[in-house]
């Protein structure tokens, strides 16, 4: 079977309706992904990051996968994705997968040496010399990883439609651009990738997977969850005001099991933050209620000693917006 | 300093104005070690709340000292108001290969220290560290670096000694504590 012949074919089904897909790739120390959070923000496209990819591969193919496999797993749940909603993707090398999204508007975002040190400076809490050294050392890595996944360390600048100068614009600013750009290029007009088009994609790279072995067990999914409750929104636009990566009830703890090994109780925090590994309960409920909560608590710390997880209780959350200029008082559900 | 001293709407005082200068002291001998032999340091207040603390810090850090301000845009639920944080004041001056102390006045979730160092950060400083008046590390969200703490607090909110309820109350030499019925809205 030629595959390359119908995957082109399916990339000819999908130029005549487009795709909303945009890609931002930053060199290491360039926040790339507080860019691509601030425009999938602008644009309202939903914002898939590294870590949520990486979670998506685990679920529906297997946490680690061979490098080689590696580029068509990544296609397939990019265009599983994709067929859910517009979105920004920022993960290193997704640029060279566009082929199969036409229509996406890529990024780069760089910034010299000196800007870059300074955020590893910043993250490892070292001086200059130091941060430097850690900047070629994280570097040296990427292009390894990239070299084995992509078959090259870098994409050339021509792979771009945009490239962003971090030391000169701000991430609002290059968010700003990058919104505007992704608006003269017609987004969102482009039609989310069509299930059809999505299919025969799924259907040409499950094949080629299967050459290693690899077959998915589950299908990631974007749909939205509505919050359960007005507090947790609050908490949803703190964290976006300060740009903060999070999920919302991204993960469910069994935490009680019947003789058969059944799940009778399960927890889900309302809150993961990404980036600082670290998940988080908001309890705006009444004292009566809060007691089955923190037995909930205490058994997912005793079952999952390396989760971190942080309670806000009704008085905590209230101070909090009050703090942040919260006019409103919030009623205990 | 007894009870009835204290200004409507205050509950007790956390720290006294002695207990600050001699704590302010203690962390301004603590800089002065860690940055022996540079040839000066800036101190980049956080407005408002800082102004007092690093004001009396200053005066207790041995080594030249170069001083800068910048204030950033507040977080409100309402209409209008701007979705994200922004520099509202930046710094007068660059702090390219510069060491840099940022002084805080209270640091509790983290939001606001992570986005500040971040984008000081990028601006190329020779070394970036924190010093805040007071920690409320029981709320921390964010893990954020705290070079220099004066006093750990715990989760009540305080005021004095620049910080705020409605803008009043910064010019209290103390730190005291609110009463939970004060109106907040």
């Amino acid at each position: 079977m030629d595959f390359s012949r119908n995957i082109n074919r399916l990339s000819c089904y999908a130029t005549r309706q487009g795709t909303g897909v945009l890609t931002v790739t930053g060199q290491v120390g360039c926040r790339a992904e507080e860019v691509a959070r601030i425009a999938a923000a602008r644009l309202g496209f939903h914002l898939v990051t590294e870590a949520r990819l990486e979670a998506a591969i685990a679920e529906e193919f297997a946490p680690a996968i061979p490098d080689k496999a590696y580029r068509d797993v990544l296609t397939s749940v990019l265009a599983r994705l994709a067929v859910e909603r517009h979105i920004v993707v920022c993960a290193d090398g997704v640029e060279s997968l566009t082929a199969h999204f036409p229509g996406a508007l890529r990024v780069l975002i760089m910034a010299p040496e000196r800007v870059r040190v300074g955020q590893i400076l910043l993250e490892q809490r070292c001086e200059r010399a130091d941060a430097a050294g850690q900047l070629k050392e994280r570097e040296a890595r990427r292009q390894q990883l990239r070299r084995r996944r992509f078959g090259r360390s870098a994409a050339p600048l021509e792979t771009f439609d945009l490239v962003l100068n971090a030391e000169s614009l701000d991430a609002e600013q290059m968010a700003a651009t990058i919104a505007r750009a992704a608006e003269l290029r017609g987004f969102p007009e482009p039609a989310l990738l069509s299930a059809e088009a999505e299919a025969q994609l799924q259907f040409q790279l499950r094949l080629r997977l299967a050459r290693h072995g690899i077959t998915p067990t589950g299908a990631p999914s974007l749909r939205q969850k509505m919050f359960a409750h007005p507090s947790e929104e609050i908490f949803a636009n703190l964290l976006d005001y300060y740009r903060i990566p999070w999920e919302y009830e991204p993960r469910s703890f069994p935490i009680e099991w019947d003789a058969q090994g059944r799940v009778t109780l399960a927890f889900t925090p309302d809150f993961y933050l990404p980036e600082v590994d670290l998940y988080v309960e908001l309890t705006t409920m009444k004292q009566s209620l809060v007691t089955k909560k923190n037995r909930k608590v205490k058994r997912l710390r005793e079952l999952y000693p390396g989760i971190q997880i942080q309670v806000f209780y009704q008085k905590d959350f209230e101070n909090l917006v009050f703090k942040y200029g919260l006019a409103e008082r919030l009623t205990p559900a | 300093m007894p009870h009835e001293a204290l200004p409507p709407g205050i509950e007790r005082v956390l720290f006294t104005e002695e207990q600050i200068a001699v704590r302010i002291r203690e962390v301004g001998g603590e800089i002065n070690e860690r940055f022996a032999g540079r040839p000066f340091l800036k101190l980049i207040g956080v407005l408002k709340g800082s102004v007092f603390f690093l004001t009396e810090l200053s005066r207790h850090i041995r080594i030249p000292v170069k001083i800068d301000f910048l204030a950033i845009s507040s977080f409100s639920s309402k209409p209008g108001a701007p979705g994200l944080v922004r520099i509202a004041k930046d710094l007068d001056d660059p702090i390219h290969d510069e060491d840099v102390l940022l002084v805080e006045d209270i640091v509790d979730t983290g939001f606001t220290l992570r986005y500040l160092l971040r984008t000081l950060a990028g601006r190329g400083p020779n070394s970036l560290a924190v010093c805040t008046f007071l920690d409320r590390t029981s709320k921390r969200i964010v893990q954020a670096p705290v070079d220099f703490r004066c006093f750990e607090i715990p989760d009540r909110f305080v005021i004095g000694y620049g910080l705020d309820h409605h803008q009043l109350y910064r010019n209290l030499p103390y730190v005291a504590v609110l009463k939970p019925d004060s109106p907040r809205s």
